[in-house]
């Protein structure tokens, strides 16, 4: 069986391709550029392409992600609370708390030890506390998203910023370049300050080991060591921990799938 | 013995400073914008009033400073704080004033006043730039207006559309994709202008609704605002165009209190 999962972001769509609901078949993402539809078909032609298979051998197609109802010949659409978490799971079968900082909303998930969302906390509300901080920061700085991370781990003394309000923030931080700060200390503390952000979430779902990142922001190593540091904990990561919520709708879709093909017809039931 | 006294407000974008009369009328005032030396600022904010009200510092018996940068304006006699001084402005201005609301460059104030100006609560934003000037300031560029002229726009509105995001950046992103879909921006000014009143309601209810109500500050000049918020409270709102002024005025009868023989 071949499912394919589709995570609609804010800011990217994923894409996974799995063989029974286990085996990576192929990966891909597009930036959703506000029209996440044309994104997702795109992305779904590139899993295809890449796992080197026909459209019709998709067996099963479910969604997630805020943009998880546009896809109109889906089979089944999941949340994203139980996509990553069933993603981060399956890349880390012993995680118990999930973060997923996206462009627009950080999420986090306690499981329990079978993988069952126990509690959750998310803030989408504010930008201060979601990726979309880290983009406005690389667009007044100058610094590409992808170069921050780099550059923040430079940092020796990261420069703390006291607002929690991505707008007002930005004045201090443009304050903080006119006065000579260097720039990764600058970098570094905008990933503290989203760490901080998440760390606030993370107490009240209840921080117990293994925790998992996933989601945009897994791919900055600066952001990374910022949610490490302020933890003080592991934080488990991957190659493929972006597209944990992608991997995690695969997952659910190739189990409901199962069930439907082992269940007794409507006759027999 | 009441001497000529003067108020300085030296706000996170604007410096004004107020000249009272022996009598309490406004002999000058001056308004100008603050940049990083905040203590030449306040300076010139002074001299500024000074030469409107055709006097000399030395004609002036006492000075108070109020506002974010209060603490650089050294040469005065008094400081108090913008919310004392705001209560007292609006006082002075329409003394039936029970809860003035100022919605500034950065911050967001409801404050209920008694029957003599003097501060009973208050609450304010100034954590984040939903509710405030900023966030109009941000959301008017993002359309390409600036923000001087996005009041009377709003109030030309067919069809107000809803802003939902209470997040300045998340609403901004609101606001480019309403315009990439082809909406009016008169409709998106509107509102941008009735989420800000419905903010800046629920703080106004923190305190305590009564009339008479007094809307000052800086975006208090911005007459879409004013017609959004008199109309989700469902009563008129006091406007001054010295509104702005109200801090600064505050202030100098703050210090008028101190002189001998001043109003206790």
């Amino acid at each position: 069986m071949i499912t394919a999962g589709l995570d609609l972001g804010a800011g990217t769509v994923k894409g996974a391709l799995l063989e029974d609901g286990e085996r990576i078949l192929a990966l891909a993402s597009r930036p959703s550029r506000g029209v996440p539809v044309t994104s997702a078909r795109a992305v779904l032609d590139e899993l295809e392409e890449g796992a080197n298979i026909a459209p019709g051998e998709v067996d099963y197609l479910c969604t997630t992600g805020f943009g998880r109802y546009a896809i109109p010949e889906r089979h089944l659409q999941v949340s994203d609370f139980t996509s990553s978490a069933r993603g981060a799971r399956f890349l880390f079968p012993r995680t118990r708390l999930v973060v997923d900082i996206g462009s627009q909303a950080t999420r986090t998930m306690a499981v329990s030890e079978t993988g069952k969302v126990l509690k959750f906390k998310m803030n989408e509300k504010c930008a201060a506390g979601a990726g979309r901080f880290v983009e406005r920061c690389s667009k007044y700085l100058q610094v590409p998203l992808d170069e921050m991370g780099p550059r923040a781990l430079e940092s020796a003394h990261p420069k703390l910023i006291s607002s929690v309000c991505a707008v007002l923030a930005e004045t201090e931080i443009i304050n903080n370049v006119a006065e000579g700060v260097p720039l990764s200390d600058i970098l570094m503390g905008v990933f503290l300050s989203l760490a901080q952000r998440a760390h606030s979430l993370m107490r009240y779902v209840g921080i117990q080991p293994e925790v998992t990142l996933v989601g945009g922001l897994v791919r900055s190593n600066g952001m990374v060591k910022a949610l490490r540091d302020t933890i003080g904990m592991e934080v488990n990561i991957s190659a493929d921990s972006y597209y944990a919520a992608a991997l995690g709708a695969a997952i659910l879709g190739h189990a409901r799938l199962r069930k439907l093909r082992t269940a007794p017809g409507p006759s027999g039931g | 013995m009441k001497g000529i006294v003067a108020g300085v407000d030296i706000g996170s974008t604007t410096a004004k400073c107020v000249i009272l009369g022996e009598d309490g009328q406004i002999l000058g005032k001056s308004l100008s914008a603050v940049g990083v030396d905040i203590v030449k600022d306040a300076e010139k904010a002074l001299e500024a009033a000074l030469t409107d009200a055709r006097l000399a510092r030395s004609d002036v018996s006492f000075i108070t400073g109020t506002g974010y940068g209060r603490y650089k304006v050294y040469f005065g006699q008094l400081v108090v704080t913008e919310i004392s001084c705001h209560a007292r402005g609006a006082h002075f201005l329409f003394p039936k004033t029970r809860l003035v609301v100022d919605i500034g460059g950065q911050d967001t104030k409801a404050i209920r006043i008694d029957e003599k100006g003097d501060v009973v609560d208050f609450a304010m934003n100034d954590k984040c730039a939903a509710g405030t000037g900023r966030f109009l300031e941000v959301c008017a560029n993002a359309l390409g207006y600036d923000v001087g002229e996005i009041g009377p726009l709003s109030l030309a509105a067919q069809r107000p559309l809803k802003v939902t995001s209470t997040c300045t950046v998340f609403a901004e992103s609101e606001v480019t994709s309403y315009l990439s879909r082809g909406k009016d921006p008169k409709d998106i000014l509107a509102g941008l202008h009735s989420s800000i009143a419905n903010r800046t309601l629920s703080l106004m209810q923190r305190v305590g609704v009564e009339p008479e109500i007094t809307f000052t500050g800086g975006v208090s000049q911005n007459e879409g605002m004013v017609r959004a918020l008199s109309r989700r409270v469902g009563s008129p709102v006091n406007v001054s165009p010295l509104s702005q002024f109200l801090g600064a005025l505050g202030a100098a009868l703050h210090g008028r209190e101190r002189l001998p023989g001043g109003a206790s």
